[in-house]
């Protein structure tokens, strides 16, 4: 009589589980490798917040990391079966929204405005709709974008240390424009929302900072006339 | 100018409150916003629509398993409660589960995987439960529990074009009617996609209803049955331990349940044993169904 317990059921998802390990080994491998190159660039941009004179050059060398990052996710792109992205996406989201957010500095610091998404996802040489493989999930754009908020007012604050007045009003600016832009999205209780209410006290520290160079007297711009405008609390 | 805005913002630190200000239309970080916005959402809605198939399921599922429960030996009931289980169990494939693979089609089916997971699971323990108690009936050739993959062979789907009309109905439209996207027709066939673990997951809460069953049964003074369900019980044990995995936390909780189980039923065999069936012959004249009222089925 058979048994109803079918013990291949085991033996089968036994190997199952098996190549799926050694897929996730192999993608981790190409992970790591990845990581490393972040690493190296997000170092080059520290930089920024002690010398504002190597801006430039530190994005050079960002810029050449992120590159090679691009080849190493070609090679990712091969080992993920297709349409199987999210059944192995944990293994990068990590690390993809820090070299978002390391692109989108780099981005910043040379134009002055934010990257789009199909920009970032050309520079790691990703697609941008899950139909054409592996691409670049959106919210993950949008974490890493968020990483860049918290960044630039660290950046705000060296910026004026460092003598340069200008930039946090530059950076009050763009955060603002990022917080209209946050505000349109309809967001769910999830990961992505709770990052975003931590964007408000980065908008916050840039603000402060931009009054105490204001009410100084400090900035060429509200030297021109705008003193009135100075908050008043 | 930046200024003014910088004290705007200031303001508006509240998420409830709105910006007074109009939102910049021209603004490219806006524009690109706008496009991330209708992204998030239609996913958000995506998989909002999932949950809700998957809790239909889900609470069909525990229906149908309670159902199932109530087969009692004195009472000859097995084959119409079982016919009317099967019944229920192709509704849930025909009508629920393709729903859910209509809208994971062209999707990636791991994006989703949270939103129809309960649900897949529990029909997956119901289904094999059905499966589990057809069985001695025809003990010349019993089948074995289905795996997955004839599990996915059930979950096969043919586009019906009308969508109003069932499939029988649009068949013979398609001779009146036309020849034209006759064989476009049938290329477009789809499935619902049934991930290994998620089956084997789904399969190992079948051994807390197994276990049920062997209390039911000692209960009702069916020492056989006691004896029968505690061998498969163990036999699934042998089988799930036998398992060499990492990063599999959620199977390791249920294979920690599935051997409380095993060892209640066990427990139960012993004392059918040692007793010689007292407490079944009491069972059997005591004529209320045992342990109904701690069942999880009801909702």
């Amino acid at each position: 009589m058979t048994n109803f317990v079918n013990m291949d059921m085991f033996s089968n998802y036994q190997k199952y589980i098996d190549n799926e390990q050694e897929l996730r080994e192999n993608i981790r491998l190409v992970v790591r490798e990845i990581e490393h190159l972040a690493k190296d660039a997000q170092i080059k941009l520290q930089i920024i917040h002690s010398d504002l004179s190597q801006i430039s050059g530190a994005c050079g060398s960002a810029r050449k990391l992120i590159e090679a990052c691009a080849e190493k996710y070609v090679k990712l792109a091969t080992l993920v079966p297709p349409g199987q992205y999210y059944r192995y996406s944990d293994h990068w989201t990590y690390i993809t929204q820090r070299l978002i957010f390391l692109i989108a500095l780099v981005i910043y610091l040379e134009a002055g405005f934010l990257v789009t998404r199909e920009t970032v996802a050309e520079m790691l040489g990703l697609k941008t709709k899950p139909g054409e493989g592996f691409h670049l999930d959106v919210e993950d754009y949008l974490l890493g974008i968020l990483q860049l908020a918290s960044e630039l007012s660290r950046f705000a604050t060296n910026s004026v240390t460092m003598g340069d007045y200008e930039r946090p009003l530059n950076i009050s600016h763009f955060i603002g424009d990022l917080n209209t832009g946050f505000r349109l999205l309809n967001l769910k209780n999830d990961g992505l929302r709770k990052r975003f209410d931590a964007l408000k006290y980065d908008v916050k520290k840039i603000e402060e900072v931009v009054y105490d160079v204001s009410i100084r007297g400090l900035s060429n711009k509200d030297k021109d006339g705008e003193q009135s405008a100075a908050p008043v609390e | 100018m930046s200024k003014h805005a910088g004290g705007n913002h200031r303001g508006n630190a509240h998420k409830k409150r709105q910006p007074q200000v109009a939102v910049d239309e021209d603004n490219p970080i806006v524009q690109a916003f706008r496009n991330y916005s209708i992204e998030l959402t239609t996913k958000h809605d995506r998989h909002e629509r999932i949950v809700k198939l998957s809790r239909d399921i889900t609470i069909e599922s525990k229906r149908i398993i309670f159902t199932l429960h109530s087969i009692d030996s004195r009472k000859q009931n097995k084959e119409k409660i079982l016919e009317e289980a099967q019944k229920r169990l192709q509704k849930l494939i025909e009508v629920n589960f393709r729903a859910i693979a209509l809208e994971l089609r062209d999707q990636d089916v791991y994006q989703f995987r949270n939103a129809y997971s309960a649900g897949l699971q529990e029909f997956i323990e119901a289904y094999t439960y059905m499966e589990y108690l057809s069985r001695d009936d025809n003990d010349e050739s019993p089948k074995s529990v289905s795996d997955w993959q004839a599990l996915q062979s059930v979950m096969q789907y043919v586009e019906d074009p009308s969508k109003v009309k069932d499939e029988g109905a649009s068949v013979e439209e398609m001779d009146v009617d036309e020849e034209k996207g006759g064989e476009e027709r049938q290329a477009k066939k789809f499935q619902f996609f049934i991930d290994p673990t998620e089956y084997v997951l789904g399969l190992s809460d079948l051994t807390g209803e197994l276990m049920r069953r062997c209390i039911n049964s000692l209960g009702s003074g069916d020492t056989d049955t006691c004896m029968e369900t505690c061998s498969t019980l163990q036999m699934f044990y042998t089988g799930y331990i036998s398992l060499n995995l990492q990063r599999a936390r959620e199977l390791w909780r249920k294979i920690t349940t599935m051997r409380q189980s095993v060892l209640k039923a066990e427990n139960v065999c012993y004392n059918v044993k040692v007793r010689g069936g007292e407490a079944a012959i009491w069972g059997s004249n005591f004529d209320q169904k045992l342990a109904e009222d701690v069942d999880e089925g009801f909702y």
